[in-house]
């Protein structure tokens, strides 16, 4: 189990190359990096993970695209949307992750999102570029989305993923970086570090043992 | 008069330095600067963390942190705040993403009681270099490039205004 950004999105959305942004994540501490639409493999002791991000607002169109694009081996990270859109798409088979919950309506991950994620095993990323990035107003509704997700979090015990969503070798933070940061929402380093190790689980869940004779 | 009792060299006496324990208990904070050169300005870096504490922290915190830009240079900045405030102002350095208008990023590395335990950690990391390579084309533009020793390139676009930054390895270059 290793240390892993959940997403960053090297050229041409960012300015640096995916090569530079797992090197600079490797001396970081990162033993693995997820980035969307890349190839499987390994550059400098650091694993790249494959990602899809769908971006839809129609569950069934998410289905779609589960169908078509889900392997197996890449990480499906779904974009939150209303209450309604999150609780179904948390019952799709082949979601790994729920992303941008901070970007959803208020409400829109209630108790019962919760639940459902923990039943199914499916993660509910928090992403860490807002909070570096903005300032004032939005940065302060953005760690009460936060600090609301943790109070779900600690009763309902679903797993959560961190990402820096890092554009660029400047937007990284090394794991002890993000162990600090994530104190201001009132996440213990101790769930910080589950955190980072989720995404190993999510690509290899350990499935319950059933007798069959 | 007593001379110890005096206010200032003026009245003829010695001002007396406020007590060791009646003094402000400081830590120091050694923090990596990205991209490591150039240098940002030390002035200019100490507005920009100010900045990033108060709008982290309000005024009140920040008075109590008092956070302040040592020095900086050869890519480390030394950053000087209360004692108990250490883990407080490197969470604000990690919110830092620009001064000057100029995009960097700050990663603490060590915090120490005394400043001379940073100086002798900074002495015994690696030099700092860096070739310079110019011009070098990149997707139909002219860069010049910074080669770090391993496989880091920065790639600094030519030209006047809103010059674009690049990071790449070596191993993209040779792709190319």
């Amino acid at each position: 189990m290793m240390d892993t950004d959940a997403c960053i999105h090297p050229y041409p959305a960012g300015n640096s190359s995916a090569r530079r942004m797992v090197l600079e994540a490797g001396e970081m501490g990162f033993r693995a990096i997820v980035i969307p639409g890349a190839a499987p493999g390994e550059y400098h002791g650091v694993r790249i993970i494959p990602a899809i991000i769908i971006s839809e607002t129609d569950v069934r169109k998410v289905t779609g695209q589960i169908r078509k694009r889900g392997n197996g081996v890449t990480l499906v990270l779904v974009d939150a949307g209303d209450n309604g859109f999150n609780r179904a798409v948390l019952t799709q088979r082949g979601v790994h992750c729920i992303r941008r919950i901070h970007r959803a309506p208020k409400n829109a991950f209630d108790h019962v999102s919760a639940r459902l994620a923990e039943e199914n095993g499916i993660a509910v990323d928090i992403d860490l570029s807002p909070l570096i990035q903005e300032k004032g107003v939005l940065r302060q509704k953005i760690l009460y989305r936060y600090h609301d997700l943790m109070k779900l979090h600690s009763r309902y015990r679903f797993p959560l993923t961190l990402s820096s969503n890092a554009c660029s070798v400047l937007d990284l933070r090394s794991p002890e970086e993000i162990r600090l940061l994530c104190t201001l929402f009132g996440m213990d380093k101790e769930d910080t570090s589950l955190a980072l190790r989720t995404v190993w689980t999510l690509l290899s869940p350990t499935e319950q043992v059933m007798v069959v004779s | 008069m007593d001379p110890a009792l005096s206010y200032g060299t003026g009245h003829g006496g010695v001002m007396k330095a406020r007590p060791p324990t009646m003094r402000e208990k400081k830590r120091y904070i050694l923090a990596r600067i990205n991209p490591p050169v150039p240098d940002p300005d030390p002035k200019e870096l100490y507005f920009a963390v100010l900045e990033s504490v108060t709008s982290l922290f309000g005024d009140a915190q920040t008075a109590r942190m008092m956070p302040v830009v040592i020095s900086c240079g050869k890519g480390y900045a030394l950053i000087r705040c209360t004692r108990g405030y250490e883990e407080q102002t490197r969470i604000a350095l990690m919110t830092l993403t620009s001064v000057a208008e100029r995009k960097i990023a700050l990663h603490p590395v060590a915090t120490s009681g005394t400043l001379l335990a940073l100086k002798r950690r900074i002495a015994r990391m690696p030099p700092l270099g860096w070739e310079l390579v110019s011009p070098l084309q990149f997707k139909g533009s002219e860069y010049t490039a910074r080669r770090y020793p391993g496989q880091k390139v920065d790639l600094l676009e030519k030209g006047i205004k809103s010059q674009e930054l690049l990071f790449l390895t070596q191993d993209d270059l040779e792709e190319l």
